[in-house]
């Protein structure tokens, strides 16, 4: 029993960082009406960006600002790319655009960082915050728990009481009737863009040395980022936070159990499927009637 | 010179010429009525004047200013407005949601109040869940208070009853009285010519009539010739 409580506690770490992922896809798809594919890829960017200069020479808290910037650029150029040329298009193109985008920067990163060449991630946030029911819970889980809680909190207030968030709201229905209103409509979508590329960027670094620290498999961090998504039904900040935190409790539980764990990391694709087959009932129920 | 002038305008659709070098105005304080059968291309005249259809030729100039290079924000923000066809409401957005969305956050929604007392009594109500009438009330209300120079509105009228068509007909009046220009699209004729000051009948992307409202509403029988092209080309008084 302890080794399970241990082993969901593990969990909670990486739980942490889905929900933030996760909540970054909600905002995104929310606000810019785009299903991020690049989330996490641009975290990745970000987390070997820092690495890159702490392995150079350079300080690690000068490393790590830098290393969100690079981040945050990334999520811009995508974010200018999106906002030029894929503006007018559908849901289901602008998806398509950032998963050939992923494709491309898995490619691109898997070769400037040296493929499977092992980097070492410094820490963020080393050591124990405290033992609970006999199992220590890391600095790092408490940490992107608490990000991902602030995070969440901080956007819902953001959209439902200023003005730029009730401008976004009004962009994300109906982008055309949002710029013949003179809202600035470019500018606070690249704005989305650079916002959840710095908080998706901070996630990364937060847990990348209890991953494998290889840039695809990163980047692949995007899967269980948007089964949290997609259990707040890409709306609910709350559903996304929540749910990112409950794929990272279930995945350290199954890692404690030797016959599951090898199958750990499809309990995000276990869960997308859940979560699509539960939202079509409906359908089917009335195409069998 | 006019507040709104725009000259030899070309708007191309898939290649073929909609809007073939048109030329229209908008004064401060008078309704600028345009009128023409389906496919005239008047929507496509005010999305080339707004910014959101391509221009390939002449100008936009809104109180001297050259905006036809502008983006569809510059112009919003220089002070050109178009509401679109179809109620363009914010759904999930209350009333007062919307209203805030355009108004100065010094200034509150009591103008849009004013015009359409009824939006008060609505203003917590998701905009999705209002009637025809009180969307298009709201777009007009919405955009009123971003205070443009140039309101151009079209087919304000569709699908509405005729009680609500004629408050809002009253309601564009009352704007233009107070100094806007207004640049009306409108399906019914007999409604638009009745509270316009300058009409223009479009037919196959070019002017065929320009002059007076009231002397295309006295002889409905040219309006209905100018309408279907049987019509000589024109000016009115």
């Amino acid at each position: 029993m302890d080794g399970l409580l241990t082993a969901a506690t593990a969990g909670l770490s990486a739980g942490g960082a889905y929900a933030i992922l996760g909540v970054c896809a909600v905002f995104t798809y929310r606000l810019v009406a785009v299903v991020n594919f690049t989330g996490a890829a641009i975290g990745a960017t970000g987390a070997f960006a820092m690495v890159a200069l702490i392995e150079a020479g350079m300080a690690q808290f000068p490393a790590i600002v830098l290393g969100v910037l690079a981040g945050t650029l990334t999520a811009t150029a995508i974010g200018v790319v999106m906002t030029r040329w894929f503006s007018g298009a559908t849901a289901s193109t602008k998806a398509a655009v950032t998963a050939a985008l992923l494709v491309g920067m898995i490619a691109v990163g898997l070769r400037l960082t040296g493929g499977q060449d092992a980097h070492l991630f410094p820490a963020v946030a080393p050591g124990s915050a405290f033992r609970f029911a006999g199992v220590e819970v890391t600095n790092a889980g408490v940490l992107t728990v608490i990000l991902a809680v602030v995070f969440t909190f901080a956007a819902e207030t953001f959209l439902a009481r200023t003005r730029t968030g009730l401008r976004l709201r009004a962009l994300s229905e109906r982008p055309m009737a949002a710029e013949l209103m003179g809202i600035p409509v470019r500018r606070l979508a690249i704005t989305v863009w650079m916002l959840t590329g710095a908080m998706t960027t901070v996630a990364l670094i937060i847990i990348a040395p209890q991953r494998s620290p290889n840039f695809a498999s990163m980047s692949l961090l995007v899967v269980p980022a948007l089964a949290a998504a997609l259990i707040g039904a890409f709306s609910s900040f709350r559903a996304a936070l929540l749910g990112g935190l409950l794929i990272g409790i279930v995945e350290g539980l199954a890692s404690g159990i030797d016959r599951f764990s090898q199958y750990r990391g499809a309990v995000p694709f276990i869960v997308i499927l859940a979560v699509l087959l539960w939202s079509q009932r409906g359908a089917r129920w009335d195409e069998a009637r | 010179m006019s507040l709104l002038d725009v000259s030899g305008l070309v708007v191309n659709r898939a290649g073929v010429g909609v809007v073939r070098g048109t030329s229209v105005t908008a004064e401060a304080g008078q309704i600028s009525v345009l009128l023409g059968a389906n496919g005239a291309g008047k929507t496509t005249l005010l999305e080339g004047i707004a910014g959101i259809a391509p221009v390939a030729a002449g100008r936009v100039v809104l109180n001297g200013a050259d905006l036809t290079r502008a983006s569809p924000g510059d112009r919003a923000r220089a002070g050109l407005a178009l509401i679109e066809q179809g109620r363009t409401v914010f759904a999930r957005l209350t009333t007062e949601e919307n209203l805030r969305v355009s108004m100065d956050p010094e200034t509150g929604p009591e103008n849009a109040y004013a015009l359409f007392p009824e939006l008060r009594q609505r203003s917590g109500i998701a905009a999705g869940m209002l009637s025809g009438g009180e969307q298009q009330m709201l777009v007009i209300a919405r955009a009123l208070l971003a205070r443009p120079r140039v309101l151009m509105i079209d087919e304000m009228s569709a699908g509405l009853a005729p009680v609500i068509v004629s408050r809002l007909m009253k309601a564009v009046r009352r704007l233009a009285d107070e100094g806007m220009a207004v640049l009306l699209v409108e399906q019914f004729a007999s409604l638009a010519l009745a509270i316009g000051d300058r009409a223009y009948v479009l037919r196959r992307g070019g002017v065929v009539y320009e002059g007076g409202c009231d002397t295309l509403a006295r002889d409905p029988e040219r309006l209905h010739h100018l309408y279907l092209g049987d019509a000589p080309v024109g000016r009115g008084e």
